[in-house]
């Protein structure tokens, strides 16, 4: 196996991949459908509050905002800073803490506060700042609530529907750049005979195969990590995610390059990822109806892939907690290495009979 | 004693019951093209595919340059050049990208593609996409493909098949400079002209069988019937006669004939590859 004819073949591909259909619509799917769930669920223009602190000593009121998910902090150094840069709407509020300001809430002091409010900010980003400012000088100050709130939360408690689409929208990056890429052009290769014409050179079928493997490992990778990003879900290990979509893309194109080594032609490629695509979709559909028993999900080979997506990406799990999936899907992955190697073997007879 | 490019022996194929190459043996020289002459599915695409790795030979043996072809050896690929039947060019891809992807497969670093593409009359299409190629342009590049990395062997299925005359033969000109070379060159054709006039040897194969192996002039002369065709006028008609060469009384009949005030023409008569095969195998070359 030579990996310099590896990388020429994959050369090859990649230089073809933006004249080719296919390729195109790999790129552009997950991200339209990363648009059309975040418009059609309203996490596409949800806006953040953003707000801008001056601390001229060490506030804890800075410290409780920047561990604040749901609220952007940006810290400066100059008043001027601050107030220009939310006179410029880059920021919803300014809050400027003179040094002692804690001390000086604790000694029963109403030391000056200055807070800055963007003229054109959201109305709701206004209110979630100057509230939890107040709360946060409470803390501060150390008295209690005024009022005790008592939450209700209508509908049923869990993740939002755009969270629970993340699954789907990255099976989507999965498949069209793992499966459908690399088969389809292992296929078109079949049918217009160049993948013969490359087999006459010093090129063998195995060194082939690894480079139309590789472009779909490349893809997928490069286009899950992309559309979970676009979903706001590389989580807090973002080389963990890229680690387990790496896997991921490994098994997809390895299904992708057996259904291309089966099919003799597009047709039959087509034929047969659509034939067995609810195979492949079947474990997506449990992470958007949660009540339904889960254990069905893991008699699907993608299930091993999403899982861990879905843990680490959108759940924010560290990979060791996940390390049995992937084991099992990277024994999948392996799995299916002689089988296509003996297929492709045969598909090599079969097209020099031709 | 030089060792041939090409030496068949015994080579066998099969589909399934369909026994489609029968035992062929044959060698090629350096600098020798040998014509394999056949009609379609008489074995000869079968034969190309065996010695360039396509097909795994089910008996008998190959050798390309010393080396057994079942080893399945890259080096051995890397000696080789094959023109296909098949015009299995990347069209998304111009001439130049063609060429030189292919020679990268052969790790061929500094090619001059330009040049290759000269040689066939591409140059000036060099940066053009093969898709939008003519059929004689796109077969053109077949044949400068097979030419890139500058191959020892050579096997050519049909190289001008369907094409224009002109096309032919600057093709075929192109092939004699390869051999010229010193390139062993095994071209499958069907057309007896091309045959005729670039091989240096021919073999007839029907059947999966070769059915005779030499010179396209010896073939001629151990099959053929060498005669002259008269022509004379006869009345407001014409009338012809066919005297075998050497035959009895064919001397004196052509005498007589020359002196006659009805002569019109004369014109000795050759038998053809075609002929030759037909006689050999009872069956046409376009079968």
């Amino acid at each position: 196996m030579s990996l310099a004819r590896i990388w020429r073949v994959l050369r090859k591909d990649l230089a073809l991949g933006p004249r080719s259909p296919f390729f195109l619509w790999a790129l552009v799917l997950p991200v339209g459908m990363t648009l059309l769930v975040q418009v059609a669920f309203g996490s596409l223009f949800e806006p953040v509050p953003r707000i801008g602190i001056l601390d001229e000593g060490a506030s804890a009121i800075t410290a409780s905002v920047a561990e604040m998910e749901g609220i952007v902090l940006e810290r400066f150094d100059d008043a001027g800073d601050l107030r220009a840069a939310v006179e410029a709407n880059d920021l919803d509020a300014g809050l400027i803490l003179p040094a002692g300001f804690d001390d000086a809430v604790r000694a029963g002091e109403q030391p000056p506060l200055e807070f800055f409010i963007g003229g054109e900010s959201y109305a709701a980003n206004r209110i979630i700042l100057s509230v939890t400012t107040i709360d946060l000088i409470r803390e501060v100050e150390g008295s209690a609530a005024p009022v005790e709130v008592e939450v209700v939360s209508f509908g049923d408690e869990g993740l939002p529907i755009s969270a629970r689409l993340v699954p789907m929208v990255v099976f989507y990056a999965l498949v069209m750049a793992g499966v459908f890429v690399p088969g389809s052009s292992l296929v078109e290769e079949k049918e217009h005979g160049t993948l013969m014409a490359m087999l006459v050179t010093p090129v063998r079928s195995r060194e082939v195969m690894v480079a139309k493997w590789a472009l779909g490992l490349l893809l997928a990778t490069v286009m899950s990590v992309v559309t979970l990003m676009l979903n706001r879900a590389m989580g807090a290990r973002p080389a963990e995610v890229i680690l387990v979509v790496l896997v991921a893309g490994a098994l997809t194109s390895m299904i992708g390059i057996l259904a291309g080594v089966v099919a003799k032609d597009s047709t039959m490629f087509f034929g047969l990822v659509k034939g067995t695509g609810v195979l492949l979709f079947a474990p997506v559909i449990f992470y958007v109806f949660p009540d339904w028993p889960q254990w069905i999900a893991k008699l699907f080979p993608l299930y091993w892939v999403i899982e861990p997506i879905w843990q680490v990406s959108v759940m924010g799990a560290s990979i060791t907690t996940v390390w049995q999936e992937l084991a099992i899907a990277l024994g999948i992955t392996v799995a299916l290495i002689p089988i296509t190697a003996f297929l492709a073997r045969r598909m090599q007879a079969q097209m020099a009979g031709q | 004693m030089t060792v041939p490019a090409i030496s068949v022996d015994g080579l066998r194929y099969s589909y399934g019951d369909l026994e489609a190459v029968k035992g062929v043996s044959f060698d090629v020289q350096p600098g020798e093209i040998l014509g394999f002459l056949g009609p379609n599915g008489a074995g000869k695409s079968t034969t190309i595919k065996m010695l360039t790795g396509q097909l795994t030979p089910k008996g008998g043996s190959a050798r390309i340059l010393g080396v057994d072809v079942a080893l399945d050896d890259p080096e051995v690929q890397a000696q080789i050049g094959v023109c296909f039947e098949e015009k299995n060019l990347y069209l998304q891809m111009t001439a130049l990208e063609n060429l030189e992807f292919f020679a990268s497969l052969f790790g061929i670093r500094d090619v001059d593609a330009m040049e290759v593409l000269r040689r066939v009359g591409l140059a000036d299409r060099a940066r053009d996409r093969v898709g939008n190629f003519s059929k004689g342009m796109r077969q053109r590049m077949m044949i400068s493909r097979a030419f890139i990395n500058k191959p020892k062997v050579l096997f050519l299925d049909e190289p001008t098949d369907g094409l224009d005359p002109v096309t032919s033969a600057a093709i075929r000109t192109t092939i004699r400079e390869e051999a010229d070379r010193g390139a062993a060159v095994l071209l499958t054709t069907h057309d007896m002209f091309e045959a005729d006039e670039l091989s240096d040897r021919v073999a007839f194969i029907n059947e999966g069988e070769i059915v005779a192996l030499d010179t396209a002039e010896s073939l001629k002369l151990k099959y053929g019937t060498r005669s002259v065709l008269v022509r004379l006028r006869d009345g407001n008609g014409v009338r012809e006669e066919h005297l075998p060469l050497g035959g009895d009384g064919s001397s004196a009949r052509l005498a007589e004939l020359a002196g006659s005030p009805d002569l019109l023409t004369i014109h000795t008569e050759e038998a053809t590859l075609e002929a030759i095969f037909i006689k050999l195998t009872g069956r046409g070359l376009e079968g």
